[in-house]
């Protein structure tokens, strides 16, 4: 019985889908249906563990979910029942564990369990929020730190539609401390195709291909106005300059780093002020491939990308410089921490956890430990834990709830929905 | 939906207007500037690119024959004359409402303030009002502005750059 709860943790960028009491969850896919140039149909992607050769091209994608919420109820039927019916889940003998966004809007709550309910005929339905299932992952992992020993945590979820800030009390998360920002993997990702389509090549089709070069180059800066300067230096002093290939279509569909030592040579950046020895080394790997870096290959269709690689990341720590009137990710932990009762701000502080595919960017938490440590308290200690899987740490959570002894008592059952309808049963998950 | 597929014209125009209103909006708006950036951040959010859907279409169109465009053109005429008001009504209901639309029709305003909503959770405004600007054309710090409109730009050659590309363009 236990073993036929689904763990769906429904993201606005990837779903992550399998059974309850597991470690991983059995399929991770794109949150979209997606149209090749080539094709007219809408297609199912195929998991992100499976390496097709698929030509995603200028394919265009149309996501169920906007801003975090769930809007097309109609296409996330589509791609639910496609992923069902190829895991082999029959959603009528099981229960479901799905996770929804803090502050889903009634109507889209009503439009998740008509989803749940009356289309898939799931026979119990279980509502969790990202925060708090971090935050039960956490726990039992260090069953003797101060996460599990205090009940309490402060879960960073920057995900794909939005950062949110929430602090967690006894595995609930407390609603009126969770802090938003707008922005998240998609808009950055938007961000670099803007930048990059005005200063290079025109990407704006390109969305598949921007989440890889983001995800592969895109880091984050712990010395803004010190990194801008070395930006703008030329030939080998430019330690940020790297160059990223765009796939032909004939020889490799993929686009690829080109020279991935090159790309990781900003790692030798440390906090200090003058990377001396660090000369050396680029030397070296300059020597080792002179070659390559001074000829232009004209066969091949690529760009260079210098300080876009941190002026991206650098939107979700000062959302200001792009326009937006909202506080940066530091001041954003702050006020979700101030919002609390001040008997817990001594131990959110020291219990903070960072998840969602966002906090990914090479040196985010020591980044977000930087900008805190000023503006906390010095009398409070601050501790960042980065989770080792942050994309999976909520579906762990999930996937451990739902093995819990008294889980299907929390459940909403399918009669039980039919006969009080959706608002009283919601009530029942205090959200 | 398949419906929308074989009826490009449809689409075309609908998508005209769409950038036509933006535009329109920004120019009717005594501040350009903060109309252009606030479409701009609207864009961070698009699933897609703004233009390829439609030229998709087009193409479409035009590699067909003369004999299957005629017979396309009856197609559709035939198609737009069946379409009912009621059909319409209810093509608008299956289409797809944005978050903001949702989001207006929830009235949270009307909640009372104790309760937390999408709203109130907002992180709101930053406390320093401080903003550090990049340049438009090259990223790296940027002291000067644009006078016609405001971007900001670092050097003599970025702001020439800067005049011949996208000099009060609404970059949406």
């Amino acid at each position: 019985m236990q073993s036929n709860v689904v763990v769906l943790d429904n993201g606005g960028g990837l779903i992550k889908v399998g059974l309850g009491g597991e470690r991983d969850p059995s399929t991770i896919i794109p949150n979209c249906l997606y149209r090749p140039l080539s094709s007219k149909k809408w297609l199912h992607p195929s998991p992100t563990s499976s390496d097709d050769p698929l030509d995603l091209t200028s394919a265009s994608v149309r996501r169920p979910i906007d801003r975090g919420y769930l809007i097309n109820p109609d296409l996330q039927r589509d791609i639910w029942s496609h992923l069902f019916s190829s895991l082999h889940i029959p959603p009528s003998q099981s229960s479901l564990l799905l996770t929804e966004p803090l502050f889903t809007l009634p109507s889209i709550q009503r439009a998740t369990d008509e989803l749940v309910f009356e289309d898939f005929n799931f026979s119990a339905l279980y509502v969790a929020d990202s925060p708090s299932l971090a935050h039960l992952y956490e726990a039992s992992l260090r069953p003797t730190g101060i996460v599990s020993k205090a009940q309490c945590s402060l879960v960073v979820d920057c995900g794909f539609s939005f950062t949110h800030a929430a602090p967690v009390f006894q595995n609930f998360t407390i609603n009126y401390a969770a802090k938003r920002i707008d922005l998240g993997g998609k808009a950055l990702t938007n961000y670099l195709k803007e930048l990059v389509s005005y200063r290079a090549v025109n990407v704006m089709d390109e969305t598949f291909l921007m989440d890889d070069v983001k995800e592969k180059l895109c880091f984050v800066s712990l010395d803004v106005p010190r990194d801008l300067k070395i930006a703008r230096k030329s030939g080998k002093d430019n330690l940020f300059r790297c160059t990223y290939v765009l796939p032909d279509g004939v020889t490799h569909t993929k686009g690829y780093v080109k020279n991935p030592d090159e790309a990781q040579r900003y790692l030798t950046l440390t906090s200090g002020d003058q990377p001396a020895q660090n000369k050396e080394l680029d030397e070296l790997q300059v020597t080792e491939t002179p070659k390559d870096r001074k000829k232009t290959d004209l066969t091949k269709n690529e760009f260079d990308l210098t300080n876009e690689r941190f002026l991206v990341p650098e939107m979700i720590f000062h959302p200001a410089d792009l326009g937006m009137n909202q506080a940066g990710l530091a001041e954003c932990i702050v006020r979700a921490v101030n919002s609390c009762h001040p008997h817990l701000h001594p131990v959110l502080y020291e219990s903070i956890i960072l998840t969602g595919g966002s906090t990914l960017f090479p040196r985010f938490a020591e980044r977000i430990e930087r900008e805190l440590r000023p503006i906390v308290p010095d009398c409070y200690q601050v501790k960042i834990t980065t989770q080792e899987d942050p994309i999976l740490g909520v579906w762990r959570g999930g996937s451990l709830l739902a093995s819990s002894p008294d889980f299907e008592a929390m459940c909403v059952t399918k009669s039980e929905y039919e006969e009080l309808g959706s608002a009283r049963c919601r009530r029942r998950f205090f959200h | 939906m398949d419906e929308d597929a074989s009826n490009p014209f449809r689409r075309m125009s609908s998508r005209t207007r769409k950038v036509a209103s933006k535009m329109a909006a920004a120019l009717a708006s005594s501040d350009n500037r903060t109309q252009a950036a606030l479409a701009r951040l609207e864009a961070l959010e698009n699933d897609n690119g703004v233009i390829e859907a439609v030229e998709i279409n087009d193409d479409d169109e035009a590699s067909l024959d003369d004999d299957d465009q005629v017979y396309m053109q009856k197609k559709q005429s035939k198609s737009m004359k069946r379409k009912t008001r009621q059909a319409k009504a209810l093509e608008a209901r299956k289409a797809p409402r944005t978050f903001i639309e949702l989001l207006h029709e929830a009235n949270l305003e009307s909640w009372p303030p104790h309760v937390p909503s999408y709203i109130r959770a907002a992180v709101g405004p930053p406390s320093s009002t401080s903003r550090r600007h990049f340049c438009a054309v090259c990223g790296s710090a940027a002291n000067y502005s644009c006078v016609r409109c405001g971007t900001r730009f670092c050097s003599c050659r970025c702001q020439n750059i800067h005049n011949d590309t996208r000099c009060l363009k609404f970059v949406a």
